[in-house]
């Protein structure tokens, strides 16, 4: 079953000196149990890519369809709720909020989705027993190492049990032996069932996903 | 979690700032809470003090310049036809000289002699140690006599004591005889300057200091008009007795006041307390736009996981609010000492009654003091609000990584 499909995707950036297109004439379509990564050279448009199927940006040209709804004609909000419900984003800087501890952070795309109270404390905990964190749950952000932190970005990713889990080099800020434990934790997510696309520069990474795709200069090959 | 809980969460985390805000906004809040104490003090404290005297009616001459008033003439035929007036319940008259208290071991001391036909007071004094002037105690040969307290305590005068005085006129030197008093009482009179030494007796008092021979006329005449008829009534009927009087009521003395010498107090209060809302504004609004600016990357992620808009815009409004409101809180006992301060200083200005307050606590400033605050929060947070809400979250996310 297709969960996302991007159509011949264009996205052009106006700059002031002249348009940039990041990514070109893409097609890319991710299937339940999918683990796809996306290689390529920094700016070739993997980031782009990867907003534009994540339902954070639109393309100029092109079309995305969303679990079969087509993205291009949802409003914003919708748009939102569908990343809220069926996306779980996890990028380079983890973007934990620093005033609330690991718990909260996992907590909170939970109650925005209005799932009830007793429902959230047990996923919760199951989630930071699964990212094995559970001693953590009561620290703040700047009480946790990288790897602790991407950690519980995961969770956090996970917390709503979306359909798609998106990774924007969740382990480049991390050292080898940390981002090897976080690839192993995508390995456990794809096993569970969540389909992952990520973009990275970590070979070790992108070589445990089942399919791997490059992009030069804007263009998926 | 709630948008207040997470503002509350964001204003403890990022401390420095929140108390650089709220001490900011309590200053500003203070000086504004003051401006709006003024805007309505004085007009309200000169009310209290017009008030107070149990007369709701004025009574004055129209001969002579405003500063320099002259007495109304046949005072004692003019009380007669008053107190005869169906609207009028009762009427009482004041005299006034300038005096010296003769000191046994110094130089006089200069001093406002008032007589009353009132042993009450008139509502001049208040605050009695001793007696007033009905009292029927003591040697009844020296005329009873309630003074300011400063004067007391200067010349050591407690009641039972005595002490002379001699009435100085005008342009001479005095040919008057001094006179003993018995000190009845020792009081505040709050329509005299402070520090003023007053000494207040009777009518017959104030004849014998004045060499046992007054003229017939008074300085200022009080009237209590009947419930019935009320003071527009009296009023009207006072001044049709004779032409050359000038009559007022209590309410025409506020409003008079209010219109001319209030005025100035007015616009000052409006020009700087527009000043200081403007000054809380700019502080909420700088800082929440820098705190925004500081997390944006946050806040696009945020988005990015499906956080609604008006999640964190009533954020950020909560944290405007949190914000003002500790600052708008501390406001109030900052605001009500620095008018302590202030007032005292401007009660230094000479002539100014001593029951005269600049700054007067009353509910409209505090609700005022309140909605200048709210207003300056809402205001403060829709440009930080707008930034948060309209920021492109792929841009923002792929500059954050760049930068």
């Amino acid at each position: 079953m297709t969960i996302v499909e991007a159509h011949a995707l264009t996205r052009v950036f106006p700059m002031s000196a002249g348009p940039v297109t990041a990514v070109r004439d893409a097609s890319l379509r991710v299937n339940r149990g999918d683990y796809i990564a996306i290689g390529g050279p920094s700016g070739c448009g993997k980031s782009t890519l990867l907003h534009l199927l994540g339902c954070v940006d639109t393309p100029t040209s092109g079309a995305v369809t969303f679990e079969g709804r087509d993205v291009g004609a949802l409003t914003d909000s919708e748009r939102g709720r569908i990343r809220l419900t069926r996306i779980g984003f996890v990028f380079q800087r983890f973007f934990l909020l620093p005033m609330l501890t690991a718990w909260e952070n996992i907590e909170l795309p939970q109650a925005e989705a209005g799932v009830p109270a007793a429902e959230r404390r047990e996923r919760t905990r199951a989630l930071l027993e699964y990212v094995e964190l559970s001693g953590r749950a009561d620290h703040l952000p700047s009480q946790l190492s990288g790897g602790e932190m991407q950690r519980v970005a995961v969770a956090r990713a996970l917390a709503n049990r979306p359909a798609l889990l998106l990774a924007d080099e969740p382990t480049g800020e991390l050292d080898e032996e940390t981002g090897e434990h976080i690839a192993a934790l995508f390995d456990r997510v794809h096993a569970d069932g969540t389909a992952i696309v990520l973009v990275t520069h970590n070979a070790a990474l992108a070589q445990r996903a089942k399919t791997r795709r490059i992009m030069r200069s804007g263009v998926l090959q | 979690m709630t948008a207040f809980a997470l503002a509350w969460r964001t204003a403890r985390r990022y401390r420095a700032r929140a108390v650089l805000a709220v001490v900011g906004v309590a200053v500003i809040g203070a000086l504004n809470f003051d401006m709006l104490m003024l805007s309505h003090g004085l007009l309200i404290s000169f009310a209290d003090l017009v008030n107070s005297t149990g007369y709701d009616i004025r009574i004055a001459g129209t001969a002579g310049l405003p500063l320099a008033r002259q007495p109304i003439d046949n005072a004692a035929a003019l009380m007669t036809q008053i107190r005869a007036l169906p609207e009028v319940a009762s009427v009482a008259m004041l005299r006034t000289a300038t005096a010296a208290a003769i000191r046994p071991d110094g130089p006089p001391e200069g001093v406002e002699l008032m007589g009353s036909s009132d042993a009450a007071g008139l509502g001049l004094w208040r605050s009695l140690t001793g007696s007033n002037l009905d009292i029927a105690e003591g040697d009844p040969s020296l005329a009873p006599a309630v003074i300011a307290r400063p004067m007391a305590d200067r010349l050591k005068l407690a009641p039972g004591s005595t002490f002379s005085i001699r009435v100085r006129l005008s342009g001479s030197l005095s040919a008057m005889p001094a006179i003993p008093l018995r000190v009845v009482g020792i009081a505040d009179f709050p329509f005299e300057s402070q520090g003023a030494f007053v000494v207040a007796t009777t009518m017959d008092g104030f004849r014998r200091a004045n060499g046992g021979v007054l003229s017939d006329q008074a300085e200022l005449m009080f009237a209590q008009s009947r419930p019935a008829s009320g003071p527009d009534a009296a009023v009207a009927a006072i001044g049709k007795l004779r032409s050359d009087l000038r009559v007022f009521s209590n309410e025409q003395v506020i409003a008079n006041f209010g219109k001319n010498a209030f005025t100035y107090f007015r616009q000052i209060s409006v020009v700087l307390s527009t000043t200081t809302a403007g000054f809380s504004f700019l502080l909420v609004a700088t800082l929440l736009t820098v705190s925004v600016n500081q997390r944006l990357g946050e806040v696009a992620a945020l988005r990015a996981l499906g956080i609604a808009r008006r999640k964190i815009a009533a954020t950020l409004l909560w944290e405007a609010a949190l914000l003002v409101g500790i600052g708008g809180l501390c406001a109030l006992p900052l605001g009500e000492v620095l008018a302590l301060v202030l007032d005292r200083i401007l009660r230094r200005m000479p002539g100014l009654p001593a029951g005269l307050h600049f700054f007067v606590f009353e509910p409209q400033s505090l609700l005022l003091h309140a909605s200048v605050l709210i207003a300056t929060a809402v205001v403060a947070a829709i440009y930080p609000v707008w930034l948060a809400v309209k920021l492109p979250i792929a841009q923002t996310l792929r500059q954050e990584v760049v930068s």
